[in-house]
């Protein structure tokens, strides 16, 4: 039996602990998230450093699930801390400038 | 009375042997080390095992962004850890205890090398023994070359430090005040679009042996300390003057003054070697005499550069009994034997760290490291 890797994420305002699960897509272990970064492609470089691919092996799919928890962890944090961002910047606008947008006023 | 190294020796076994982990900025390093039973001397030397590197370069232009030298890390470490127990004829079994890079160093690179240091260490059981980056150039350094009690010039894309040791601590004599020696060099590299491969410092200092004019920079020692984003600031402007690629900029034309030739690129690399390596030499020789020594060890990747050897060597011959001694780019260069050698030698004290205990540091002095096993 092979055994398949999960995440749990909580925090004090999230009410029930939000599971990541690989799923039961084909996993690779070329995660969407762990690529090299845009700018050193437009500068030129090549990638060197990919991850060898997954074995056809317990411990080999275990990497490449993982890769996809990963994927989910990544850009489910990504998107929380966005919104954070946006929550916040609408707080300060209407503390700081009672809602009004200074550039357009006039 | 010395140290005895020997109190946490296994039964039975006539040596010891580490595994280090070396991941700080953009080399990742895999050594293994082994050191047998007493004192280490000039008859019972640590003996190297294997010693593999592998370095994360970018383009012409650009440098090294923490997210992709962890990435580099991430992905290449368990290859590089194969590459080295078969080297050094090792299984991981027979390994004393596990060493890694606590700091200083890039945060994410840190936090990369250290998943891998805590899962051997859970694999096969073993120890983990954090080490200070700086601690293992200079233990290396004096292993190497067997200089017993010298200042040491420690000089790297991230460190410029001039040390000596007292009383159970590398205290720091002189240091740079913003940015250290190489990333001044490797930034000078990235706005001559200089090649980083191998290193953009050693291309430099090739362009240098071609330069023969020296142009006028700010010489900015400090009482012991230096200053170098200074000098980076005008001699950038003085390469974006003349070479420049804006186009509503005409370039320049600078001229020597002696000869009335024109100053080029490779005059630039040679002006700056030798106003930085002027006042890493000042600060040097002032150490030498603050501590009544005669002895020079040079350690960093900066160390391997051969102008900076020399000049370090006039002045050292100037002194009763001078000696210098420096390492080549296997040792000086960013590496893991290193780590295996001054984890080993915190082990052999009875220094390990609990798993709690592994969290990395981009932050980590050279003297806050407890030197346990020097009593002298």
């Amino acid at each position: 039996m092979s055994s398949v890797p999960t995440a749990t994420y909580g925090a004090p305002d999230v009410s029930e602990p939000i599971v990541f699960e690989p799923g039961q897509q084909i996993h690779t272990t070329n995660g969407r998230t762990t690529q090299i970064s845009d700018i050193v492609l437009k500068a030129g470089g090549e990638d060197r450093d990919k991850p060898t691919e997954a074995k056809d092996t317990a411990l080999g799919q275990l990497r490449a699930q993982l890769t996809t928890v990963q994927d989910k962890v990544n850009e489910f944090l990504t998107e929380r801390m966005k919104k954070e961002k946006e929550d916040k910047t609408d707080v300060e606008r209407r503390i700081l400038d009672d809602g009004v947008d200074e550039d357009d006023s006039d | 009375m010395t140290v005895d190294l020997d109190q946490y020796a296994k039964p039975g076994k006539g040596y010891y042997l580490a595994l280090g982990l070396e991941g700080s900025a953009n080399k990742l390093g895999v050594g293994i080390i082994k050191h047998h039973l007493g004192q280490l001397s000039s008859t019972n030397r640590a003996e190297v095992l294997s010693n593999v590197r592998d370095t994360y370069i970018t383009p012409p232009g650009e440098g090294f962004l923490p997210r992709d030298t962890a990435r580099h890390h991430r992905n290449w470490v368990v290859r590089i850890i194969k590459k080295a127990l078969v080297e050094g004829n090792v299984r991981g079994t027979d390994l004393d205890c596990i060493c890694f890079t606590q700091g200083p160093g890039m945060g994410a690179p840190l936090q990369s090398v250290v998943i891998a240091a805590r899962t051997l260490s859970q694999l096969w059981n073993l120890p983990l023994v954090g080490v200070n980056h700086c601690i293992g150039h200079i233990e290396m350094g004096r292993e190497i070359t067997g200089a017993h009690n010298p200042v040491v010039l420690y000089v790297s894309g991230g460190n410029t430090q001039v040390i000596a040791y007292s009383d159970q601590r590398y205290r720091i004599f002189g240091e740079t005040l913003d940015i250290a020696i190489g990333n001044c060099l490797d930034r000078f590299a990235r706005t001559l679009m200089i090649p980083n491969e191998p290193a953009p410092g050693y291309n430099i200092e090739q362009m240098a042996k071609k330069g023969k004019h020296l142009v006028s920079l700010p010489y900015t020692v400090k009482g012991m300390d230096l200053s170098m984003s200074g000098i980076l600031a005008n001699i950038d402007q003085i390469a974006k003057d003349l070479f420049g690629k804006a186009k509503q900029v005409k370039n320049k034309q600078l001229i020597d003054e002696e000869t009335g030739e024109p100053i080029t690129s490779e005059d630039l690399c040679f002006s700056l070697q030798e106003v930085l390596f002027s006042m890493l030499v000042e600060i040097t020789e002032r150490a030498l005499a603050h501590v009544n020594s005669n002895q020079v060890l040079i350690v960093g990747g900066v160390g391997s550069n051969e102008r900076l050897q020399e000049m370090m060597k006039l002045m050292i011959q100037d002194r009763k009994n001078g000696q210098i001694y420096a390492t080549d780019e296997r040792f000086c260069i960013d590496n893991g034997i290193m780590i295996a050698h001054a984890g080993l030698l915190s082990y052999r004290t009875g220094q390990t760290n609990d798993l709690w205990n592994t969290v990395c540091t981009q932050r980590f002095r050279t003297d806050e490291v407890f030197i346990k096993w020097r009593d002298d």
